[in-house]
């Protein structure tokens, strides 16, 4: 197999590790529901908020956590947040009823994203805050509550563009909100609209993993309101977005291994570690490594609320070097964040089936068929790099191997193997991943893969009807004592976890 | 010494014995090559000046740029020799964690460039990084950049290859030294400085270090980093090893509080690296009969001074000072429960009546967005400079403090009681809830 195999196993929280372990309600879900089969806990995204929350409380902010819908269609755990005091980031019309219908009231849905008429009518109608990303949209809104006679409309400015002093920092073009540098024509049209749009904030949204380029931007914020203030306008609000990431690897240790070897893989002074040689954004040019690794930093230590709270320590250069948190709170203002894929962490996973287990001649990894195509299971297209756990059809014959990558050790007589794991439909490119995945045992046909932690982007953000084959149907799973309850996502409420009693 | 520039004090920098009751070796004598007295401070201005020289008056004649990607000490060396052409320079890094570096290349004139973070939504067709646009503005025709590219460019291993390595000979009376101990960053220093041993001596044993994976040691490059350097080759090396940050300050502050050498990180770690390679040395020499005596050199970069803040991020217990009187930090939870307070509709009545100092402890920019009408702003930070000293008022004026959310109000209302001041009242729920009771906040 060439070496020590190479793990990566996923961090598993105590409530996805006990689902892991219930082997038979997983075999028993994916006979009746067909592979492949995605698994939400809706409970778990409520333990996320709280973590967020408390972040707020120690810095005693105040201001609306913002669940970004987009990151997971699941009915269920829409609903399960309208249990909380948490918020929804709608990004469509359609995102927008699907929050209205699972019982989140106006005063908690905020409208970002480009938007049509109809989304932008509805929001409007419905007194939804909207997060302006253009000028345009600005005109646009005021002429519908004009015309429709709608309420005044709460509404947030989107920016971009922000600028650190002293040093230049370049980035990759953001379509989304308006530059600050066009900040005056932007401010001229809400103060003309004034009798139809209430500014009640500025907005922005990075997709970035760097903390500096959102404190960045979060000081460019405050700039931004206190030219509004001093406009007469009375802004009290900032919204910072979501990408505050999400920690998928349970060692470190693993990650930097495997990483290298990757790189050593692509140099070529080891056999490869992917279906045919793929590097993954690296290259190999007469010894010397080039190109950027288009990876996802699979372990991180700082993620989700904790990288929040980073975010909020860093010290503001323009204004006096005091932490951010400390002048938003001293300036009075809410703080309105938008996690879509760190409130998802642990909230769900995704079951396929093992079809086909086949040796090649050459010795080489085996070749596994799951019963799920790439875009059901659509970690590799966010370069998230994380072992499948095994949870075999006979439990007895291998001991509940949920413990990721290592098995239980109960059978002596496994080995650990190298596999290429191959979806269902007839493409050469219906890879699963490009990666060579080691297993601590063989699987056999009629055993699951549990692709663990995919609800945020991985789970359906991809999924097409591609071939007629059907997408992952999904369900809600939730603990009743030691017991694991489940229904389908869309007969999931709030009431359903007490026994269907009210 | 008498120059007519100075960059001919570039190199011929000393070779300084570290004492053995410091590293505790018995029989390898260890020097430290002390590149940090270099004059615009590091190791890297030999290879800024030997690749940027041949270009500078051409670039100068065109009215170009010099450009670099460097985190420090490159750009701090070409940014000088930049503007002692006339030039400019512009750096483009992703690596510039340092602040104070970054300051000071600003101070210098520099141009700085900073490469954005990654992307939390990975675009795996996306091609255009901009380290790629980068370095396709600086081929397109008509440009008129001097790119000194020290992590490709033969000229910085040259450099060392013709400076540094001979003169560590030079000092050793004509010997190669057995070991050579090296941080590898563009790997030119240690991959010039070898060559120049072994030519030498080819048995010269030499190694070099790296940051470990998930620390960073500015300056030096983790293993992965390593091949994407040009100069880089596995080959040069007898031993790559691996230091992390804790162990490079460690190594720096042995050289800085023991040795007198005012070293930074990056010497730290070939400090630390070389004495942990050479004690295993040490321990086999000592099992011959008769004992070898041998020599090794390690590379000193640069100085201590430009990472002050990264070792207070590292090591705060470094930077503890002395407790001071009447600090906030003194006063039990009791006291700062039971402090004198007032909430907001009492307070509007007192201020109308009383007259009480309204002192808000808020930030300036706060204070100047949004107060109370007739405060005086003085931030926590000062006020409690201010208290150090002792009472800042009168006891016969009253004194209402507000913060955010009276808390920190509440500690110095427990603080200023207990230092004697008889009428000091916390605003309870601070200018927060003035400003939810609806009650008046001015800008002027
Ligand atoms: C406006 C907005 N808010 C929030 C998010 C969620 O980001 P994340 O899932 O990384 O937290 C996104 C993602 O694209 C977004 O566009």
């Amino acid at each position: 197999m060439g070496g020590q195999p190479l793990y990566l196993e996923p961090r598993l929280e105590s409530r996805l590790r006990s689902l892991l372990h219930s082997t038979q309600l997983l075999h028993t879900l994916t006979d009746a529901l067909g592979s492949p089969l995605n698994v939400v806990v809706p409970d778990q995204l409520a333990d996320n908020i709280r973590q967020f929350r408390s972040v707020y409380g120690t810095r005693h902010l105040s201001g609306q956590i913002y669940f970004a819908h987009k990151a997971n269609r699941s009915s269920a755990l829409l609903r399960r947040l309208a249990a909380t005091d948490a918020g929804v980031d709608v990004a469509s019309l359609e995102e927008l009823q699907h929050a209205l219908g699972a019982g989140l009231t106006p005063d908690r849905i905020t409208a970002t994203g480009p938007k049509n008429p109809e989304f932008l009518w509805l929001a409007a109608r419905t007194s939804v805050a909207v997060s302006l990303d253009t000028r345009g949209e600005l005109e646009q809104l005021a002429t519908l509550v004009r015309k429709h006679a709608l309420p005044r409309s709460r509404v947030l400015l989107r920016l971009s563009g922000f600028e650190a002093s002293g040093v230049r920092v370049l980035s990759r073009r953001s379509r989304f909100g308006t530059p600050v540098s066009e900040l005056e024509p932007l401010l001229e049209a809400v103060e003309r609209h004034a009798d139809v749009v209430d500014l009640v904030g500025v907005a922005y949204h990075l997709d970035t993993t760097s903390l500096t380029e959102k404190a960045t931007a979060l000081e460019g914020c405050l700039r931004v309101l206190e030219e509004c203030r001093s406009r007469g306008l009375r802004p009290r609000a900032v919204d910072i977005g979501g990408g505050f990431g999400v920690n998928y690897l349970a060692h470190g240790g693993q990650w930097d291994r495997y990483t290298t070897e990757l790189t050593e893989a692509v140099l070529g002074t080891r056999p490869p570690l992917t279906y045919g040689g793929h590097g993954y954004g690296l290259r190999n040019e007469a010894g010397t490594l080039r190109g950027t690794l288009g990876l996802y930093p699979a372990h991180r230590p700082v993620a989700g609320a904790r990288y929040l709270d980073e975010l909020l320590a860093h010290p503001a250069a323009s204004l006096g070097g005091r932490p951010l948190a400390a002048l938003l709170l001293e300036h009075l203002y809410d703080l309105h964040t938008e996690p879509g894929r760190a409130l998802l962490d642990q909230c769900g996973l995704t079951l396929t089936k093992v079809l086909e287990v086949r040796e090649t001649e050459a010795g080489g990894p085996l070749l596994v068929r799951l019963a799920a195509k790439a875009d059901d299971v659509a970690l590799e297209e966010h370069g998230v790099f994380m072992d499948p756990v095994v949870v075999p059809r006979d439990p007895a014959g291998a001991g509940a191997g949920t413990r990721a990558g290592v098995g239980a050790g109960a059978d002596a007589g496994t080995e650990p193997v190298a596999v290429h794991l191959f979806g269902s439909l007839c493409l050469e490119s219906d890879l699963i991943t490009r990666r060579t995945v080691f297993l601590p045992r063989r699987p056999e046909p009629g055993d699951l893969l549990a692709f663990a932690n995919t609800a945020g982007y991985c789970m359906d953000f991809h999924a097409t009807r591609a071939q007629h084959q059907p997408s992952a149907r999904k369900v809600a799973a939730w603990q009743e004592g030691d017991t694991w309850r489940w229904c389908l996502d869309d007969q999931y409420w709030p009431t359903t976890p007490v026994g269907g009693a009210l | 010494m008498r120059y007519d520039s100075i960059t001919e004090a570039i190199g011929n920098t000393p070779l300084v014995r570290i004492d053995p009751a410091v590293h505790g070796l018995r029989h390898i004598d260890l020097y430290a090559k002390l590149e940090l007295l270099n004059p615009f401070g590091s190791v890297k201005d030999r290879a800024a000046w030997n690749m940027a020289r041949p270009h500078l008056s051409g670039a100068a004649e065109e009215g170009g740029q010099v450009v670099e990607l460097s985190s420090g000490n490159t750009a701090k060396a070409l940014a000088v020799l930049a503007g002692m052409h006339g030039l400019t320079l512009k750096s483009v890094t992703n690596r510039m964690r340092i602040p104070e570096i970054k300051d000071l290349l600003l101070l210098l004139g520099a141009e700085i460039e900073e490469l954005p973070g990654q992307s939390e939504c990975l675009d795996p067709t996306a091609t255009d990084d901009p380290l790629t646009l980068f370095h396709r503005t600086l081929s397109e025709p008509d440009s008129t950049y001097l790119h000194t590219d020290q992590y490709f460019n033969p000229r910085n291993t040259e450099a060392h290859f013709t400076g540094t390595g001979p003169e560590i000979v030079k000092d050793l009376d004509g010997r190669a030294p057995d070991w050579f101990i090296a941080c590898v960053g563009t790997a030119g220093s240690s991959t010039g400085v070898a060559r120049a041993l072994r030519e030498h001596d080819p048995a010269v044993r030499v190694a070099g270090l790296v940051a470990a994976k998930s620390d960073f040691i500015p300056g030096i490059r983790t293993i992965d980093e390593a091949h994407e350097v040009g100069l880089f080759d596995p080959a040069t090396y007898d031993t790559i090893e691996s230091v992390s940050a804790d162990e490079a300050i460690e190594g720096m502050l042995t050289l800085n509080r023991r040795c007198g050498i005012l070293a930074g990180p990056t010497g730290g770690a070939a400090y630390f690296g070389a004495v942990r390679q050479l004690r295993v040395a040490d321990q086999e020499l000592a099992d011959e009969e008769p004992a070898e005596r041998q020599s090794a050199v390690f590379i000193v970069c640069d100085r201590v001074e430009s990472y002050l803040s990264y070792v207070r991020q590292r090591r705060p217990d470094l930077f503890g000072r002395p407790r001071r009187k009447n600090s906030p930090a003194d006063l039990s939870d009791a006291e700062i429960r039971t402090a004198p307070a007032i909430g907001v509709a009492d307070a509007q009545a007192w201020i109308a009546t009383g007259e009480p100092l309204v002192v808000d402890l808020r930030s300036p920019y706060a204070y100047a967005a949004l107060h109370i009408d007739g405060s005086v702003n003085i931030v926590d930070e000062l006020f409690e400079e201010l208290l150090h000293g002792g009472l800042p008022f009168s006891r016969n004026r009253p004194v209402l403090l507000a913060c955010p959310v009276g808390e920190k109000s509440a500690r110095y209302a427990a603080l200023l009681t207990r230092m004697g001041h008889p009428d000091v009242r916390s605003l309870t729920g601070g200018v927060i809830a003035w400003r939810d009771a609806g009650a008046p906040l001015v800008r002027d």
